[in-house]
């Protein structure tokens, strides 16, 4: 009878740990289905979050496309307007007023023609290359920033010093380099509208795993922290959005009187 | 003939209708075996309750209905095998580890059978079968989440089907544990523990197992129009 007593008691111990593991058994695999269901979820989140930022990408670089080419389609509108056209009307005036009697001043005329002429097919050809706007970023950023240094040397409002530092990656990324090429050329109108600079500095740094770009101008600046909304334009804000969708970072530094320092890292290739 | 039907058996016998409903005309063999494993494993189920009420009536002259578990279990290394090589080949190939195992499993299985005969269960084997299926399914589990790919899990009738499968191993662990000291011939009533452990994860198995049925039907269905 004490035998059977001690049994029913050592079944009742069984029993009891039988219970509590099973649950502890149970409720591990559904511990664990539960966290798949979570960790599938965020998956999709971070899958659409990525989606949708990959979709701003590819819009803000064509944006970035449309804005390159209606900003060369403006330089080439004024340029035709205020020097080709002058030069050609100087021309067109020149020969009108040739008197074929008297020869001397008729070639002086007529070689000062030639040499109105000439600078109209050199100014066509500095056009010409301006057109080719996006094919000068297959040829590479710093030749791409080299044609817009040429141009804006061309109106001897300011001097500009380009240096480049470190070795070119193998391997380019156009997008970047487009997006970039935008965002400089952002830096110089504002450079030209507002700061009133005749020196301008710019280095191209490659550096580990990126590129540096540094633009520094002797300008009028202007103080940031007090700078009202409305004027802090678009200019800016574009920039460092721009800079953001390629992962980059962008810093401003600037003090009335004292010029404005501007620099971008970017991620590259 | 009602007799047969206990809550255990009528699972299985809902879930094999369901796999010959979804899965008849699956265009994967692999998926198809599953009415052909259920038809074996219902048939084993009916079985083992008749033998069970023989051994009840008497215990000195019939042995424990264990012998056709063991020939059950057979089946069911060669058929999970199957299953997981299917499961685990998306990823990476899976074939040598898994033919590695089952010859391990069957080997293990001849080994004990030769010791102590069929009439005594062959607790090792299933003990090593039911770790393989608990690491197998966890493996997939970790495929699943280091995949970068979003899977609808609502719909996703492989995830079903590991998700019952492990809950059916995993929880019935201390049932094997305890398996000698539970077993019906040392039990007074045969309503005994176990019986209700391995009734509930049944409906476990069998619940995720139908669900992964329907889902590939539906699913699969959906695909072809």
């Amino acid at each position: 009878m004490l035998e059977l007593f001690i049994y029913l008691s050592e079944m009742a111990d069984i029993t009891e740990l039988i219970i509590i593991t099973t649950l502890i058994f149970l409720i591990a695999p559904a511990f664990l289905v539960l966290y798949i269901f979570i960790y599938n979820k965020r998956k999709k989140r971070h899958i659409e979050e990525k989606q949708l930022m990959q979709l701003t990408f590819e819009s803000e670089l064509i944006r970035t496309q449309m804005e390159i080419r209606e900003q060369t389609m403006q330089t080439i509108g004024a340029d035709l307007h205020d020097n080709i056209g002058q030069l050609l009307s100087l021309a067109s005036q020149t020969l009108g007023s040739v008197n074929l009697d008297d020869r001397d001043k008729a070639q002086q005329k007529i070689d000062s023609v030639l040499d109105l002429t000439k600078q109209s097919i050199k100014e066509l050809r500095l056009l010409g290359k301006l057109l080719e706007g996006e094919q000068l970023i297959a040829l590479g950023l710093p030749e791409a920033i080299r044609q817009v240094i040429n141009w804006i040397e061309k109106s001897e409002q300011c001097i500009v010093t380009y240096t480049i530092e470190g070795e070119h990656p193998a391997q380019n990324n156009p997008d970047k380099d487009l997006i970039l090429f935008r965002i400089l050329q952002e830096v110089f109108n504002n450079i030209i509208k507002h700061s009133k600079a005749n020196e301008i500095n710019i280095k191209l740094g490659y550096i580990q795993d990126g590129i540096r770009l540094q633009v520094i101008d002797n300008g009028t600046g202007f103080d940031i922290a007090n700078m009202p909304e409305n004027q802090k334009g678009m200019g800016l804000s574009n920039i460092q959005k721009r800079a953001e969708i390629v992962g980059g970072r962008f810093f401003i530094q600037s003090q009335p009187g004292e010029g404005t320092c501007i620099e971008i890292f970017i991620p590259y290739p | 003939m009602l007799q047969y039907f206990t809550l255990n058996t009528s699972v299985e016998i809902i879930c094999f209708l369901i796999a010959v409903i979804c899965l008849h005309s699956d265009e994967k063999v692999e998926w198809k075996f599953f009415i052909v494993f259920l038809f074996i494993t219902c048939m084993t189920e009916m079985a083992g309750v008749h033998f069970k009420k023989l051994y009840l009536a008497d215990r000195i002259h019939n042995h424990p209905n264990i012998w056709l578990y063991n020939i059950l279990l057979l089946f069911q290394i060669c058929f999970f095998c199957m299953i997981f090589e299917m499961l685990l080949s998306k990823y990476f190939n899976i074939k040598p580890v898994i033919f590695g195992m089952g010859m391990l499993l069957l080997a293990t299985h001849n080994y004990e059978l030769y010791e102590h005969g069929i009439f005594a269960y062959n607790e090792l084997t299933n003990t090593i079968m039911l770790v393989f299926i608990v690491l197998g399914s966890l493996y997939y589990f970790y495929l699943l989440l280091k995949g970068e790919n979003y899977v609808e899990l609502k719909y996703a009738y492989d995830f079903w089907w590991v998700a019952g499968i492990l809950f059916f191993y995993f929880g019935t662990t201390t049932c094997n544990i305890f398996f000698k000291s539970l077993s019906p011939e040392k039990m007074k009533s045969i309503k005994h523990l176990t019986y209700y452990i391995y009734n509930a994860f049944n409906i476990i198995l069998y619940g995720c197992w139908s669900y992964s049925f329907i889902c590939r039907k539906w699913l699969t269905s959906q695909s072809l129009s």
